[in-house]
């Protein structure tokens, strides 16, 4: 039970006034029926921690889906000044550039009805899922150079996805930073075997369709239709990443010492934005970024060749585009109005869904009038939402929203509450495909492990940092 | 000796327990990988020597989970036992396990973190508490 004191602003936020040695407030976005659950555990005590690191501005954020993560709390949003400011591992994480992608088809669901059976398997044979799950493609070192120099421009190249689908990936698919000489082997030996592999946890394929649009004119600019399918994939950069943020803690935390940031988590260990050694981790972590996006460019090909050779039709007629691939783990150099002057500032999200807002000239043209696709996926048996970021989220959340649903149970939990009962039975009983290789995952995932993300929804439309666009239902979903 | 798994709403946590710092290193090794396979049974049928550096005594006890878990997931070799000998800067391990065994891995582990991390000595023996990512 958190001991921090808050203070509520409105139906939708709530301060952690500073104490200690805070630097700047919490500011948390939550119902006061989630605030319950959120003061149960201890990711205010992290919103806090975070709050404690030097050159932090305006807030230490958290979102609704906010919980218990290590370092920064899940959820979380921080952005750091450029002089004064740190870069943290910690508040990337070890799955650096997790992230979400969705595409359109021109099939609706009338047209797969009766056949979710077989599509489902379909893709599940396509996309390597599960634990340690491997690549079909062996990487050469030339190759994984590439790869993480390139990121989606290198699967593309290499005929897995489009020239087309570069342009609605966030950062164009290829983080610029990246040097691989800031990479251990260690990351390279774990992350070779694994390109274009879901993983497991939490990390799926959907297969969907739009439930119900909100937003005509935004649904219009992302193609959205009701009764239209559309597939998710929701992965990261697998060992590869996790190995990247491992090798670079000892070294920021040596930098913590060095240059006198305290620390009230050692997770959060840092180093000053303008140091050598923040340089280094930012060349490391770029590189996993664009692991990430050709990693998840590569399962786009696989799903199209899955759906298109089920059905018997050709990928162009189904269309099968990529409306947007936002990345939910990632610290990058951003432009924002902080009080009434632009400034370059560095901002870190974990668990946390970049949401730039109309006019932006990072959001792709096309949707450059209505505000960038937001992805936020929820449990595999009830609903996932695109939204639209908005003008209130650059001048308040540094242009960020919540990135899904949230965790409400522990593993452990679910898989007790699931003990007996078969899951894929009762998703089946409801429409829904569930493919996994392992039981105990597809336990650990209930729906009930998670918050009802029309909950965290609610909220983050209520506080004006996301409009709502569409409702995707889930058909088919490959869990790892 | 022993180890529990605690409640941790996204990871793991576990709480390790052994008489000195040496037994509990290999203890949560072994707590680690029942975690990894799901309580396999482990044949420690190959040999292996780690030797690594650490910054202190929490940090040994990260980095050397971490060795375990990248033997485990980059060639499939499996701890079962070890005597860790702790050095002024790091350890030295003899280790015995399961090689070639990545097909018994059933849950994916990322890392051992240093969020909420602990190792002390309490009632006589050694205790220690990690944050695992999954």
């Amino acid at each position: 039970m958190s001991k921090l004191k808050f203070q509520q602003l409105d139906d939708y936020r709530w301060r952690i006034p500073r104490e200690g040695k805070m630097r700047v407030p919490g500011l948390v976005f939550a119902s006061e029926r989630m605030m319950r659950d959120i003061r149960s555990d201890k990711s205010p005590e992290q919103v806090a921690n975070v709050a404690h690191l030097p050159g932090i501005l305006s807030h230490s954020i958290a979102m609704p889906d906010m919980h218990w993560g290590y370092g920064f709390p899940i959820g979380g949003v921080a952005a750091f000044d450029e002089q004064d400011g740190v870069l943290s591992p910690g508040g990337v994480g070890y799955d650096i550039n997790c992230g979400v992608r969705l595409l359109r088809c021109n099939l609706t669901r009338d047209e797969v009805a009766g056949r979710l059976d077989d599509l489902s398997l379909a893709l599940h044979r396509a996309i390597p899922s599960g634990v340690g799950s491997r690549s079909p493609r062996r990487l050469t070192e030339a190759e994984l150079s590439a790869v993480l120099h390139q990121g989606a421009h290198w699967a593309v190249d290499n005929g897995f996805g489009r020239a087309a689908d570069l342009d609605v990936i966030e950062e164009g698919g290829r983080f610029r930073s990246a040097d691989e000489s800031a990479v251990s082997d260690r990351a390279r030996q774990r992350g070779r075997p694994q390109l274009g592999s879901l993983g497991s946890g939490n990390h799926f394929c959907e297969l969907g369709v739009v439930a119900q649009v909100y937003d005509d004119e935004a649904a219009r600019a992302y193609r959205l239709a009701e009764g239209q399918l559309t597939v998710m994939i929701h992965s990261g950069s697998r060992g590869f990443g996790y190995q990247v943020c491992d090798d670079s803690l000892r070294r920021m935390m040596k930098a913590s010492k060095k240059y006198g940031i305290e620390l009230p988590d050692r997770q959060l260990c840092a180093a000053p934005l303008q140091s050598p050694e923040a340089a280094e981790y930012f060349k490391g972590m770029a590189c996993a970024i664009n692991y990430a996006f050709a990693n998840r460019q590569m399962m786009t090909h696989f799903v199209r060749e899955a759906v298109a050779g089920f059905v018997g039709r050709s990928q162009t007629s189904l269309g099968l585009e990529l409306v947007y691939d936002v990345c939910h783990n990632i610290a990058k150099w951003e432009e924002h109005v902080i009080d009434g002057k632009q400034r370059r500032v560095c901002v870190h999200r974990k668990g946390a869904t970049r949401a730039f807002g109309p006019g932006h000239e990072q959001v792709p043209r096309r949707y450059r009038k209505v505000g960038q696709p937001v992805l936020v996926p929820g449990d595999m048996g009830r609903y996932s939402f695109v939204l639209a970021g908005t003008e209130q989220a650059m001048s308040e959340t540094f242009g960020s929203c919540c990135h899904g649903a949230g965790r409400r149970l522990s593993r452990a939990k679910a898989k007790k509450l699931a003990s007996g009962r078969s899951i894929f039975r009762e998703l089946q009983d409801k429409g829904i495909w569930v493919r996994s290789d392992s039981k105990r995952t597809v336990a650990e995932e209930i729906p009930e492990a998670y918050k009802d993300v029309a909950d965290v929804v609610e909220v983050i439309v209520g506080a004006g940092i996301a409009r709502k666009v569409a409702r995707l239902e889930p058909l088919a979903v490959v869990k790892g | 000796m022993g180890y529990r798994t605690i409640d941790h709403t996204a990871d793991l946590a576990l709480e390790v327990w052994a008489p000195t710092q040496a037994a509990l290193l290999a203890h949560g090794a072994r707590a680690l990988v029942a975690q990894l396979t799901d309580d396999a049974t482990i044949e420690a049928t190959a040999e292996r020597h780690v030797s690594l550096s650490a910054l202190d005594p929490e940090d040994r006890l990260v980095v050397w989970l971490n060795e375990v878990l990248f033997m485990a997931v980059t060639e499939g070799f499996l701890f079962a036992s070890g005597d860790p000998v702790l050095t002024a800067d790091g350890l030295d391990a003899q280790v015995c396990g399961e090689p070639h065994a990545a097909d018994r891995i059933t849950s994916e582990l990322k890392s051992v973190t240093y969020h909420d991390l602990c190792l002390d000595e309490r009632d006589g023996g050694w205790f220690a508490r990690l944050i695992v990512d999954v």
